[in-house]
């Protein structure tokens, strides 16, 4: 009798996880249905990371992941809707449904793989560096240890420098409060995104503060599908078309209309995917 | 022969006759169920005065050396006001009114929930009173921002929650439970006398609560209420962690947009703080008046 129990449920076992195992591998395409009866793709941006996703004094969004989106869109031949996201929700909404993808500034870190679908060729890379005083002369990232910087909430290489170099960050919501933490002379250095700090240090309001360490970890930011679909229409399609930019030199068009600080990555995709009929 | 005592004046009244006493909303020792109220009507005028000064003029001094000046601050936070205000603290008057909408609604449930004979719903009305009373009103915005979906399919019409609903829903449970308090209050401070009077006319419990007693307490609450409300109000600001779209976030969004500068905090954030006072003073003071009009008499 016993036997019998342990044997059906194991059977059981067996037969659920083989399901779950053919589910996963089949595609139902759910999302991408859904967006294409809507005739409306909703896209999770930024709207607070200047000159990725940002508000014009109208309200509405713009920005370079929203140019991309736009050209995903018109590709899809469905409307575009932005919801801005924040770097603490933008997986949660895409998970529940609220968002059918998001371009929302994230790097494509191993953990993040797990939760949303994240393909491949990345459309952007950055690394991480800090802004300092000249006047301190930090020469290493060693030189750090110990000290209070000032940094961005929900950005992964907090930890990473806390862990690495024994670094004292003290995080805020918004870059502004950082940078002005960084002026009041409450912490030492800003950490950040090396191109963001390049186009600061560039406006030429910042000639006191200088970017002196080698960037660290550069890290491709990864747009996300639904993680069911990573391998399924929507995922395909995203990593055709953003190949596709990488190879007609869109992507690096965009980058000199929002006036970002060209980027190797950019210029290394594009000859590498170049046409070899041209 | 020393003269004949006569309680009531040469010594305090004492009596075992019942007495009704005046209402007193605040006794020794009890808190102030007004004190946001008071404390926002007390703020002497010249330190607002002095406020906006300080807004427009004092930064110029403090950040001459940069090329970015405060005018252009100031200028950036005109071109970016009709829309953190029509975006932006619309949705914080919205959230503020429905919350409180459905916060009074089921406060008046539950507080008179609270006052039952019957210990089944007199107990548990009590624990979800204390319990949202005490909770951090943070903590259970974002169990409610989580927890809640996005959108909800009912009888086959799929309706989308936006973001500030939820919030409203976040906002409305310690409103309810604080509103409870003040429903249960107002019923309990009127003199007990009045319930066996009407006992004794054989008027229902029914009749007696909602034809002698709630009428009583009505002008009562009323001070309160607003002074919950001025809270809340002042509270909404708390959504902003949660990505809610409201008057914090989208001057985050403007700060960001105008790169950032950490000139433009002070302009930015100070005009939230004016606009708020702007709308919350005149309810301290309506609320104050309210009180002094409604008070007992002596």
């Amino acid at each position: 009798m016993l036997k019998k129990i342990v044997n059906t449920s194991v059977a059981t076992m067996v037969t659920l996880g083989v399901t779950a195992a053919s589910a996963q591998a089949a595609c139902t395409n759910d999302v991408w249905k859904k967006v294409m009866e809507r005739g409306k793709v909703i896209v999770g941006v930024k709207a607070d990371y200047k000159p990725w996703g940002y508000r014009d004094p109208s309200g509405k969004i713009v920005g370079m992941e929203i140019d991309i989106a736009q050209a995903m869109a018109d590709a899809m031949g469905v409307e575009l809707e932005t919801v801005a996201v924040q770097s603490s929700n933008r997986m949660q909404f895409l998970e529940q449904g609220k968002t059918d993808m998001f371009i929302a500034t994230m790097s494509d870190r191993a953990d993040r793989r797990k939760i949303v679908g994240i393909t491949s060729p990345a459309y952007y890379t950055s690394g991480t560096n800090i802004m300092a005083p000249k006047a301190l002369g930090f020469k290493a990232w060693e030189d750090l240890r110990g000290k209070p910087v000032c940094g961005k909430q929900g950005a992964f290489y907090n930890k990473v420098v806390t862990e690495r170099y024994g670094v004292n960050v003290v995080a805020f919501t918004g870059n502004a409060e950082a940078k002005q933490a960084l002026r009041d002379k409450k912490c030492v250095a800003w950490v950040y995104d090396d191109s963001s700090i390049g186009s600061d240090l560039a406006s030429g309001e910042y000639d006191a503060f200088e970017m002196p360490l080698s960037s660290e970890d550069d890290n491709p930011w990864g747009l996300a599908v639904p993680l069911a679909e990573r391998n399924c229409v929507f995922g395909n399609f995203m990593s055709g078309l953003i190949f596709n930019m990488h190879q007609d030199g869109s992507l690096i068009a965009l980058e000199k209309k929002w006036g970002i600080k060209a980027t190797d990555y950019l210029i290394k995709q594009n000859a590498q995917f170049a046409d070899w009929l041209k | 022969m020393s003269m004949r005592s006569i309680p009531g004046i040469h010594s305090h009244g004492k009596t075992d006759l019942p007495v009704l006493k005046p209402f007193n909303a605040r006794a020794a020792g009890e808190a102030d169920d007004l004190l946001f109220s008071r404390w926002l009507v007390s703020i002497p005028g010249y330190v607002w005065f002095m406020a906006i000064i300080g807004l427009v003029v004092g930064p110029q001094f403090a950040w001459a050396a940069t090329s970015y000046t405060y005018s252009d601050a100031l200028e950036a936070l005109v071109k970016w006001m009709p829309f953190i205000v029509k975006s932006g603290f619309l949705f914080n008057v919205l959230i503020s009114f429905f919350a409180m909408l459905i916060g009074t609604f089921l406060g008046v449930i539950l507080g008179l929930m609270q006052i039952s004979p019957n210990r089944f719903i007199k107990v548990p009305a009590q624990i979800i009173t204390q319990t949202f009373r005490n909770s951090p009103w943070l903590v259970l915005l974002f169990i409610v921002l989580l927890a809640l979906p996005f959108e909800m399919t009912i009888a086959g019409v799929t309706i989308r929650i936006p973001d500030w609903m939820k919030a409203v829903f976040g906002l409305c449970l310690p409103i309810m439970a604080n509103i409870a308090e003040i429903v249960r209050g107002a019923v309990q401070s009127v003199p007990s006398g009045q319930w066996e009077a009407s006992e004794s006319l054989a008027f229902t419990r029914q009749q007696t609560l909602w034809q002698i007693i709630l009428p009583q307490c009505f002008r009562r609450m009323i001070p309160p209420w607003m002074n919950w409300y001025a809270i809340l109000t002042m509270a909404t600001p708390l959504c902003s962690l949660l990505g809610v779209e409201e008057i914090i976030t989208l001057s985050r969004q403007a700060i960001e947009a105008e790169n950032n500068r950490p000139e433009l905090l002070v302009p930015f954030y100070g005009f939230a703080l004016l606009i708020f006072f702007a709308y919350c003073y005149p309810i301290a003071r309506a609320t104050l008046a309210l009180e002094r009009r409604f008070a007992v008499k002596l």
